[in-house]
């Protein structure tokens, strides 16, 4: 196999895998919502991944979406280190969701908020962030 | 030397004002809810505490956490992976998870003797007509399930006469009934009342058939609840005020922001569904968070009559601990 071809495969093989992990049903355990319950007072999705020093997925990672310290959402990454959490209402900033990751062995780095083009659509169906561990 | 003493007498001042300052930070209290849970009538205790500043009486830093996935019977395992501090939760999911070796247990009710309407779309008229049709339902374990089963018994349907569709939390229910994937399903306040202002008919209510029960309570672990006495004895007296201004009528006008502002009900909704919790009295609220032993043991007596308990059935002391009822002046 010519390296070409390798990396062309290892490229399809992280797209299909993001591509799964954007399916509801491949989310590490789904939402806990059936799609009905999507009320239309609820606000963005927040979604990302969580990744290691290296950029590595990590997998079972805990997440949690806080607003102002009062109400938490928490739940945790499949094996792309993907999550997605949604309820909360669309009055909320999302600005004011704080996004948090954590995992037995690893310290959290920082978030880095994907704020989309300002040419994107409204209103915002989704809010990316994705949360860095670094191993201890 | 003067510059070493008052350098000695800096860092110990330093350490004063740090230790008070630590000393002052109120305590988190991280609670479990579960999603099918959040936005219905089962919530709306601790919404008022929230909204009255109860927590904050108590000099608590009180934040609700909702597991996501979070079916009721993982809340009990939110308590041991460190998700939660406490947790609401309903009292077979309790029972099932310490006979399993979970070291949780009850330390207040929060709901008791839930009504459960048996909802159905408007050709429905009677239970026997259910006969072949698909009923959304809860876990099987639950009392839920247990009381639509005993009235199903009772109208002359067997368990295998209808077809069971799991499906958790009221509103879902209720939705899928709307889908039509669901002929009827049990629906709880106050979900059962916006149904039948839909058209939708009443059935059968769960409290028909079952005896008094404690329903769902606040559980902690007790390894946890070593270490944490005195927060939990500052919770229970929150959750204590907090059914005193539910049943406070100058009170009425709170209770029903928080249910129209949680539930996305109507104010009159609302208000039907205080008057059926109150109007008579039908003890769906505990008092103050006490916890009926008597209560406890029907629900141990429902998990044997289903199926879900094995040999003697084991007694409610097991799974409660009644010191922060006590010592919160809940329970003498």
């Amino acid at each position: 196999m010519t390296k070409r071809l390798r990396n062309f495969l290892c490229a399809l093989c992280v797209g299909l895998g993001a591509a799964t992990a954007m399916l509801p049903a491949a989310w590490a355990g789904g939402d806990g919502f059936d799609p009905d319950d999507h009320s239309e007072d609820e606000g963005p999705a927040h979604f990302g991944f969580v990744k290691d020093e290296r950029g590595k997925p990590v997998r079972d990672a805990k997440v949690s979406a806080s607003f102002k310290n009062t109400f938490t959402l928490v739940t945790r990454t499949n094996a792309t280190g993907a999550f997605r959490v949604r309820g909360f209402k669309k009055d909320i900033n999302p600005n004011d969701i704080v996004i948090t990751c954590s995992k037995e062995g690893y310290k959290q780095e920082r978030t880095i908020r994907r704020t989309p083009p300002k040419s994107a659509k409204k209103p915002l169906r989704s809010v990316e962030t994705e949360c860095r561990l670094r191993r201890l | 030397m003067p510059f070493a003493a008052a350098v000695t007498a800096f860092v110990l001042l330093g350490l004063l004002v740090l230790g008070d300052a630590m000393a002052q930070t109120p305590p988190i209290l991280r609670y479990g809810q579960a999603a099918s849970a959040a936005k219905t009538m089962f919530s709306i205790p601790i919404v008022v505490a929230q909204r009255e500043g109860l927590f904050e009486r108590e000099g608590l830093d009180f934040r609700v956490v909702i597991p996501i996935p979070g079916g009721a019977d993982r809340m009990i395992d939110a308590l041991h992976d460190d998700t939660v501090d406490i947790t609401h939760v309903a009292t077979t999911f309790l029972v099932r998870a310490a006979l399993a070796g979970s070291d949780a247990v009850a330390i207040a009710a929060e709901f008791n003797n839930p009504i459960y309407s048996l909802i159905a779309k408007p050709d429905i008229t009677r239970i026997v007509d259910l006969k072949g049709k698909v009923v959304g339902m809860a876990d099987p374990g639950t009392s839920i399930s247990i009381s639509m089963r005993k009235l199903f018994v009772q109208h002359g349907l067997r368990e295998s006469d209808v077809r069971f569709k799991h499906v958790e939390g009221t509103s879902t229910r209720l939705n899928c009934m709307r889908r039509s994937d669901c002929i009827a399903a049990p629906l709880g306040q106050p979900h059962d009342l916006l149904a039948l202002s839909e058209g939708y008919r009443l059935l059968a209510l769960s409290t028909d058939v079952v005896p008094e029960f404690v329903y769902t309570v606040t559980a902690v672990r007790r390894s946890w609840a070593a270490a944490h006495q005195d927060t939990l004895v500052r919770y229970v007296r929150a959750l204590s005020a907090a059914f005193g201004v539910i049943r406070d009528p100058r009170k009425r006008g709170v209770v029903i922001k928080a249910i129209t502002d949680t539930t996305g009900v109507s104010a009159a909704i609302a208000e039907r569904t205080l008057a059926l919790y109150f109007e008579p009295e039908r003890k769906v609220l505990p008092q103050k968070g006490e916890i009926d032993l008597k209560g406890f043991a029907q629900v141990i007596a429902f998990m044997g009559e289903a199926g879900h308990l094995k040999g003697p059935l084991p007694a409610p002391e097991r799974f409660v601990e009644l010191q922060y009822l006590k010592r919160a002046g809940v329970m003498p």
